[in-house]
């Protein structure tokens, strides 16, 4: 096997990024994946932090924060590429690292990013006189009164109906949103028909969940050109349509330029000259293969992929290459027994650190791999899942380590 | 390797997080199909300790799409055939299903009858015209593979080899011998020409696989057996098995011990190697023969489900493209929707087409030389939903020595 230029560990939105910013560049990259990666658990919305102006807040985050690693500008260049992206598989996303989006729950709630599928972008539901919440027949969790309910907390000077469409789902097994929009892609009448009897107007807004397809836009265009309503997605439980979405754009990206991916490729360990890595090692049933790559991104995430373990107390670490793996000290700092109070869980800051282009240090600061950049959630110093950043950390870490 | 890779060890680490369901090909085709976290690791476990059958068990088609999907290592499609061969222990098996898990047994029994190839290939074409196949309980729509008329077992003793010293045990699988020996002659011709005599060893049993998915377990198990305790003789006097076919690869290299977790299965699976794989460990040692005709072919790669789950890369692609400057382009269109003899059923024929129509289209754009694939029902099911016929890999390898 001929040495790719880049090697990218892990299937992950990290992970596809990375590959897609390399591949864009010109260079020959194969991207390793074990498990399909999380983005169809995901919403694909893409938050950057939980602040009204996210670029204004990076500015502001202390310097062991990744951001400041990855740089501003580099955010914005990541964003830019991300939405490029989308745009190919004609999956538009809105927005922008200075301002936030709202997006509707599966609850009913609001929940703000920085990008947004356009068919989730919420920005326009404030000016609506009327709000229908539509749920579909044998579709499982999806509660349009609890919804109409609950937005009715945040725009209480606003009408609210619900309805009930019956799009001939049942027969077989429980219809998840998954379900819906695989028979919606290619049927998209029924819905369109169904719809256009709520005789929604210009100013109202029909919410349903996430159903217009599996790929790009096209199911979505063909409804909302026969309604005069702003017609909105939420966000649901997995599968989730609109992430699974954002997965399929990116390996469309990823094959039409050319980037093999290799699934079911656990890597167990780097090939190692001094401070390069040369290549990774593959385990299977029975033996091991060696990839071998100029450069090589880990993407592999953190505790919750298998990226950083953690067998003793105190002892995590990264099981690839053994890279030092940073964490709080101390016991009583590592967690946070009030789960949902607004308090961080000291265990999330748990990560590798780098330097500027985003290769592992260890304690003094000095360099481990020359050829070696770290992405993702396997990143330390931050906890992602509290702060709102764990899909901007993704794509600016992945566009600069595809970059440096 | 350890009881860790054992299916049944591998149930609980299920977080029931759908990455399965998102990526299972048979959900996305049919809605009946309750799909493979609920059938597999959930009722699975629900399933070894009580009597329960799950009653859409029988659209899983074994390819294993979720066990590539899990970010758990759960054998996610193999729990499904521990509960198959459940069911069947009470549950009597059809005529149709007993045809299609023993091809092998069948091919006997056509080489047993003076010119029987010829005698059973225009059975099945009367058999197709008659609609007796569809009666059968098998598709009708389908040609079955028709018997060549001489087994490669047969051919392979008028095969003059001019190898020198290094010998392999080519393990030929049921298609090969019955249905393509040119594939066999293919593989032949390029382990000479890297410096390999190749030996066939008539003890060797079906790999098993058609008998796992309809449920023969027990047949299954002694197949294993058989073969494992064959491979480990092979083993001793080190000699590699090697086999062209990916279906009959994974299983023994990893579907035995994932079944039946002895530690001898894997013992032999040490010993086992896939063709490419086998010639990219050559490349590799720098013991690959690479005195090649250059063709500049270009070739739409279908990459087997079942190669796919091996962790070995794409060691025919980089071999192609290396050494015959061909220009290797992968399908990336999914399972093609036969999986071993899924499609062969009746009841099945439709979700099969349908799980392959992404591949055929992609097919039919004809912007290539050839269309190639590793697995012979992969084959099968391009030239039924395509009208083109691809060819393995290793007959482009071949032709390329002179």
């Amino acid at each position: 096997m001929k040495p790719f230029d880049v090697i990218v560990i892990g299937g992950g939105l990290a992970g596809l990024m990375a590959a897609a910013v390399a591949a864009d560049n010109g260079q020959r990259v194969a991207l390793l994946t074990y498990g399909s990666g999380s983005l169809p658990l995901a919403s694909g919305a893409i938050d950057f932090l939980d602040a009204k102006a996210p670029d204004v807040a990076i500015k502001n985050l202390p310097a062991h924060h990744p951001y400041k690693k990855i740089g501003l500008k580099a955010c914005d260049a990541a964003a830019k590429f991300f939405c490029d992206v989308t745009a190919k598989a004609d999956l538009p996303y809105n927005g922008r690292l200075s301002a936030q989006i709202p997006i509707v729950t599966a609850v009913g709630t609001l929940k703000y990013s920085a990008l947004v599928p356009e068919s989730m972008d919420a920005s326009n539901l404030a000016d609506k006189k009327k709000i229908f919440v539509v749920e579909i027949k044998g579709l499982k969790d999806f509660y349009a009164a609890m919804i109409a309910d609950n937005l009715k907390k945040i725009f209480p000077d606003k009408t609210f109906a619900t309805a009930k469409l019956d799009l001939n789902l049942l027969g077989g097994r429980d219809i998840t949103c998954m379900d819906a929009a695989q028979i919606i892609s290619g049927n998209e009448q029924i819905l369109a028909d169904g719809l256009k009897t709520l005789d929604a107007g210009d100013d109202d807004a029909i919410i349903i969940p996430p159903i217009f397809g599996l790929e790009g836009n096209a199911s979505r265009a063909a409804i909302k050109s026969q309604l005069r309503a702003e017609i909105l997605e939420t966000t649901c439980l997995p599968p989730s349509p609109t992430g699974i979405r954002l997965q399929r754009a990116f390996i469309k990206f990823l094959q039409n330029a050319g980037v093999r991916i290799f699934e079911n490729s656990k890597v167990v360990r780097g090939v190692l000259d001094g401070k390069k890595v040369t290549g990774v090692v593959v385990e299977n049933s029975v033996r091991e293969k060696v990839f071998p790559a100029r450069k090589v991104i880990l993407a592999t995430g953190g505790f919750y992929s298998g990226g950083i373990t953690m067998r003793d107390f105190d002892q995590p670490r990264e099981p690839i290459f053994d890279l030092p793996v940073f964490f709080p000290t101390g016991a009583e700092n590592w967690s946070n027994e009030q789960l949902f109070s607004d308090e961080p869980q000291g265990f999330s800051m748990t990560g590798i650190f780098t330097d500027e282009n985003l290769r592992p240090i260890d304690e003094s600061g000095e360099i481990l791999f020359e050829n070696l950049h770290v992405v993702g959630a396997n990143l330390g110093g931050s906890d992602f899942i509290f702060e709102r950043s764990a899909g901007g950390v993704a794509i600016s870490s992945a566009y600069k380590g595809a970059t440096s | 390797m350890s009881d860790k890779t054992q299916a049944i060890f591998t149930g609980d680490r299920c977080l029931s997080c759908t990455s399965c369901m998102a990526n299972c090909p048979v959900m996305a085709a049919i809605k009946d199909y309750r799909g493979p976290k609920l059938v597999g690791p959930a009722h699975g476990r629900m399933h070894f300790s009580q009597e329960d059958i799950e009653a859409t068990l029988e659209f899983c088609s074994n390819c294993k799409s979720c066990d590539r999907a899990c970010p758990s290592g759960v054998a996610v499609s193999t729990l499904n055939m521990l509960q198959r061969a459940e069911y069947y222990k009470t549950h009597p098996h059809t005529q149709a299903e007993d045809m299609l898990a023993h091809g092998e047994k069948m091919g006997h029994m056509v080489r047993m009858m003076p010119f029987g190839a010829t005698f059973a290939n225009l059975g099945m074409e009367f058999g197709k015209a008659l609609n007796i196949f569809s009666k059968l309980g098998l598709a009708g729509e389908r040609d079955m593979p028709a018997y060549a008329m001489t087994p490669f077992k047969d051919l392979y003793s008028r095969i003059k080899q001019t190898a020198g010293g290094k010998k392999i045990v080519l393990f030929t699988g049921c298609y090969i011998n019955d249905n393509e020996p040119q594939v066999g002659e293919a593989f032949v011709k390029v382990m000479n020409a890297n410096g390999y005599e190749v030996l066939i060893d008539k003890g060797f049993n079906c790999c098993g696989s058609p008998l796992v998915v309809t449920g023969y377990l027990d047949e299954a198990r002694q197949h294993a057996d058989n073969n494992a305790a064959r491979i480990l003789e092979w083993k001793k006097k080190g000699i590699p098995v090697v086999t062209p076919c990916t279906s009959c690869s994974l299983m023994l290299k990893e579907e035995y011990h994932e079944l039946f977790g002895e530690h001898k299965f894997h013992e032999a699976a040490e010993n086992v190697y896939d063709a490419f794989e086998f010639l990219e460990i050559l490349q590799e040692r720098g013991e690959f023969n690479d005195n090649v005709k250059s063709s500049g072919e270009k070739l739409l790669y279908h990459v087997p489900c079942h190669l796919k789950c091996q962790s070995i890369g794409l060691p025919a692609a980089n071999i192609l493209e290396d050494y015959l400057g061909a220009k290797v382009q992968t399908a990336d269109a999914g399972c093609c929707g036969i999986s071993g003899n899924y499609g062969f059923r009746k009841d099945k024929y439709d979700v099969s087409m349908k799980i392959g129509a992404k591949l055929f289209e992609r097919v039919k754009r004809k912007d290539f030389d050839k269309v190639i694939s590793d697995c012979g029902t992969c084959r099968m099911q391009i030239h039924h939903g395509s009208g083109i016929k691809p060819c393995h890999p290793i007959e482009i390898l071949a032709a390329a020595y002179t």
